[in-house]
């Protein structure tokens, strides 16, 4: 075991979700969610809203009371446990410090509520927690005199002056413009990474949960889509809805035209056979699947040629436009239209109605299962 | 039409409608200073001796006492009672929800008469007839509604966060209740209360049953004293409840502003 | 870090919610329903009880009712006074809360101060007030023969004029902080794109706003006229014998005539005709919505 998965187990707790149901009248807010955690990791439930994140989270808290299944923390089931019983940190979207106290004293609450610390040692833990988040010269403000990243990072301290082996975290940065929201990103994996305690991280924002977890929970319609690395997430979905929710793609329909052990032959609208790997699609000779392929991995050429390996379509430039770095083309190839990035020098001499040619790399198009009816996010759910 | 011409028809519509609904209050008001010895407006000149006269009537102060006594006592348990419900109705699950919702404020829209009758055939064999207990306990269900709606509006707007911040940091869910949130909502607690007060002072056919004899409310006598004399005694009386009223609302909102400037 | 496995199917735990979540809401609104129920629902049903006379059953008492001139005049007398009141209320109401409704938060502080005002002063007084405006020696009369209107003192007095006029004033804040409310609850910005395409203010007002706001007129209306039926202190110092309500007969029948069957059994049909009212009103409205709550 690394030296860090070692401190992180001892800060950190397991977090064990067990088939979790909660339902408001019919409708079912979160179904039958199953999840692991382990010790010490950034865990973000990612989603869009209505999806059950937020659900989720004030279960693990315990402010809903699951309507069947179990929560366990360090394997020991917590469902019964009133959640000011639970050890666990909290941090709001809207900050939620309480006005009436100086920030120490906001800081040093759970002190109070939890433990018998004496005044000098409470003293010093809040020292230690306002110094974590940089604001050790603000114990005697008021919440009302400090911005808002400022009384996030308040928050946070709150939170973890108990040394709480589990964080969570609800949307925490929403309230926050994008610069200061990308600050205060770098700023919480800092204190993650110093405190080593387990975080849940919920957010619709797909870059901040990329960017800052471990882990990634994709949640749609109360169920979860795939558990995955940001990386595996972003470049070997699962399923349609992952897929589309993550980063820009391209989702063509096709149709498997020939199978050569785990290598595809798919039709696309415009007739064109593409290769690609079997991915997650179970479909067999002849049936449908969706194909993937993100925009940065087309390359653009205006000749058709190609290596061996590579498959090559023709197509037009219907639409181009600027985006700073890089122009985002849109190319018509039969009834499909495929979105491309190309970089400036590149798109700099293109234009409407251009005839180009696209191709990729071998092993960046994935397939995957075809909708069926309505729930297409149940196909990612067995695996 | 212009515009311009638009707006001062619409000024000068609302303006009159105004004045038609502030009138009343200031004759009652005016008069109650008069020097004449006849209800007339505009009085004839200034004079505190109505409002002497009814200090030095020993009936006089103590219907005021009896109205204080029931007031306060139904707007408590209104008070009392009323909060746990809005809570139970703001921040709980509950079946038949509008349901419960309409039996409390049920009270609002029965007529008067229909209440006090029924009260009064009900607290014969209770033996609460002729009792300020009796009186307040039956305001108590019309002022009910006014805490109810009150204090839902305020915890409607309040942030629950703040009471899940206490209570996932170890504060018992009940401590989290009475430190944190109680104090935000306090206003809508308090506003309704004194909207309960002020029913209850004004309140006529139900304390003319249950009250109206020995021992009666102000609003009681006003209307004897309306139906028999024809003196600014009256008047006087009336500017006291109207006082009374002001007086109260215009208290709790001072607390308040110094409450919220002690926090804020 | 490495992607977490979801695990094979665990037996269900925890099939039911705690006793206690469950218990709570219930522990929190029984003390006040118990209390309704008891200081109110219990005194309405004794009463319609009683209304079945005194001894033995007999519906003497509502047939009485139906049957007796006095009784039918004074029920008729009744919801014609309301109605009207009721329609006179809200065509002055209207244009005050829609004055609120376009008013900036200064102006309309300024004007729900004074709609709210009258409420502060008891219904008596806002009802004999009248009596010293209105009277041979009041105000109106002083004014009328001082300016050579009129030689002799108007009889304003004891008639539905001076009923209905003091009834409207009385009904007039509640109806206007109805409509108001009901006013916000219309999208503004729905007018704003009828005057783009080309609709004048008024037609604005007309084809778009107005329709929107019928709803509420309606709802205010239904909640206004129960209140309305049920008037008392009004009419009995501002009108005549003709001018009677129903609520003033009940008080005879009780207090002076001690007939407890027959003024239970007038209560008892006043008690139906507005909780019917009320039942309609809520069915469409929903009562809460009155003080801002929502529809939840």
């Amino acid at each position: 075991m690394t030296e860090f998965a070692a401190a992180a187990m001892a800060s950190g707790a397991q977090l064990r979700l067990r088939q979790l149901t909660k339902a408001f009248g019919a409708a079912k807010a979160v179904d039958q969610i199953s999840l692991d955690v382990p010790a010490g990791a950034f865990v973000s439930l990612l989603g869009p809203s209505g999806s059950g994140k937020t659900t989720t989270l004030n279960l693990i808290a315990g402010f809903l009371t699951p309507d069947s299944g179990d929560i366990l923390l360090d394997e020991r089931s917590i469902a019964d446990v009133p959640p000011h019983k639970r050890n666990i940190g909290m941090v709001f979207q809207s900050y939620s410090l309480f006005p009436h106290m100086t920030v120490a004293d906001n800081v040093g609450f759970p002190l109070r509520m939890r433990t018998q610390l004496s005044r000098q040692d409470a003293r010093r833990r809040i020292d230690e927690m306002l110094a974590l988040v940089q604001l050790g010269h603000l114990g005697t403000r008021y919440p009302r005199q400090l911005s808002g990243g400022q009384q996030q990072r308040v928050a946070m301290a709150r939170a973890l002056v108990s040394h709480p082996r589990l964080l969570l975290m609800d949307e925490p940065l929403g309230a926050l413009d994008k610069k200061l929201r990308e600050q205060m990103q770098v700023e919480i994996k800092r204190i993650h990474r110093s405190v080593g305690t387990t975080v849940i991280y919920v957010t619709h924002d797909q870059t901040e949960a990329l960017t800052m977890s471990d882990v990634v929970v994709v949640m749609h319609q109360a169920r979860v889509s795939q558990v995955g690395s940001p990386r595996v997430l972003y470049e070997a979905p699962a399923n349609l809805f992952v897929a589309d929710f993550l980063g820009d793609s391209n989702l063509l329909n096709a149709t498997v035209a020939q199978i050569c052990g785990d290598e595809f032959a798919v039709k696309i609208g415009s007739g064109e056979t593409i290769r690609v790997a079997r991915g997650t699609s179970a479909a067999t000779q002849g049936g449908r699947a969706v194909l993937l392929i993100r925009p940065e991995d087309i390359s653009v050429t205006t000749t058709a040629e190609r290596a061996e390996s590579q498959d090559v379509l023709a197509g037009t430039i219907r639409d181009i436009s600027y985006h700073g770095d890089t122009f985002r083309l849109d190319v018509a190839v039969g009834t499909d239209v495929l979105k491309v990035k190309v970089a400036r020098e590149r798109g700099a001499g293109m234009e409407r109605g251009d005839r180009v040619f696209l191709t990729w790399r071998s092993g960046v198009v994935r397939l995957l299962p075809a909708p069926d009816g309505m729930n297409d996010a149940d196909n990612g759910d067995k695996r | 039409m212009s515009v311009t011409a638009r707006s001062v028809g619409l000024s000068t519509a609302v303006l009159a409608v105004l004045i038609y609904l502030i009138f009343p209050v200031i004759v009652v008001v005016a008069t109650s200073f008069s020097s004449g010895n006849f209800l007339v407006f505009p009085p004839p000149g200034f004079s505190l001796r109505w409002y002497e006269s009814i200090a030095s009537d020993p009936e006089w102060v103590s219907a005021l006492w009896v109205t204080l006594k029931v007031g306060s006592l139904s707007a408590l348990i209104a008070v009392l009672l009323g909060v746990p419900a809005a809570f139970a109705l703001v921040r709980h699950v509950i079946p038949a929800k509008a349901l419960l919702n309409a039996l409390i404020l049920c009270a609002l829209v029965t007529p008067p008469i229909v209440t006090a009758l029924s009260t009064y055939l009900f607290f014969v064999p209770l033996g609460l007839v002729n009792t300020v207990v009796g009186l307040a306990c039956a305001h108590a269900v019309s002022g009910m509604p006014f805490v109810v709606i009150n204090t839902s509006a305020s915890l409607r707007s309040a942030d629950i966060n703040l009471e899940r911040a206490a209570v996932i940091h170890g504060a018992h869910p009940l401590w989290a209740v009475l430190r944190i949130t109680l104090p935000i909502i306090s206003p809508g607690i308090v506003i309704g209360g004194i909207f309960a007060f002020v029913h209850s002072a004004h309140e006529l056919l139900v304390a003319t049953f249950v009250l109206g004899g020995v021992g009666k409310p102000v609003a009681v006598k006003i209307w004897s004293g309306v139906q028999a004399t024809s003196d600014p005694t009256i008047a006087a009386a009336s500017a006291i409840l109207i006082g009374l009223a002001i007086f109260t609302f215009a208290s709790a909102a001072a607390t308040q502003s110094l409450a919220k400037r002690r926090t804020l | 870090m490495t992607a977490v496995a979801e695990p094979r199917a665990a037996p269900l735990l925890r099939p039911t919610l705690s006793l206690n979540a469950r218990l709570l809401p219930a522990l929190l609104l029984l003390p006040c329903l118990t209390w309704i129920a008891f200081f109110f629902l219990a005194p309405l049903i004794l009463m319609c009880w009683r209304s079945l006379a005194s001894e033995g059953f007999s519906l003497e008492a509502y047939s009485v009712l139906f049957t007796s001139p006095l009784f039918t005049k004074v029920m008729v007398t009744t919801v014609k006074t309301a109605a009207i009141a009721t329609v006179f209320a809200l065509l002055l109401a209207y244009p005050l809360a829609y004055a609120l409704t376009i008013s900036g938060s200064k102006v309309r502080a300024l004007i729900l101060v004074f709609v709210l005002i009258p409420y502060w002063v008891d219904i008596i007084v806002r009802s004999f007030s009248w009596l010293i405006l209105l009277g041979d020696n009041g105000m109106v009369n002083k004014a009328l023969m001082g300016l050579g209107i009129v030689s002799a003192p108007l009889q304003l007095l004891y008639n539905p004029f001076s009923v209905l006029l003091a009834m409207v004033q009385i009904l007039l804040p509640l109806t206007t902080v109805t409509l108001f409310g009901g006013m916000l609850r219309i999208d503004r910005t729905l007018v704003t794109a009828a005057k783009i395409h080309g609709a004048s203010e008024w037609q604005a007002f007309r084809t778009v706003f107005f329709p929107l706001s019928l709803p509420g007129v309606y709802g205010a209306g239904l909640l206004v006229f129960v209140l309305a039926l049920g008037f008392y202190v009004t009419p009995a110092l501002l009108g005549s014998p003709r001018e009677t309500m129903i609520a003033q007969t009940i008080m005879v029948e009780a207090s002076q005539l001690l007939d407890w069957p027959q003024a239970s059994a007038a209560g008892a049909v006043l008690l139906i005709i507005t909780t019917s009212i009320a039942a309609i009103y809520n069915r469409y409205f929903s009562l809460d919505r009155l003080w801002g709550g929502s529809d939840k």
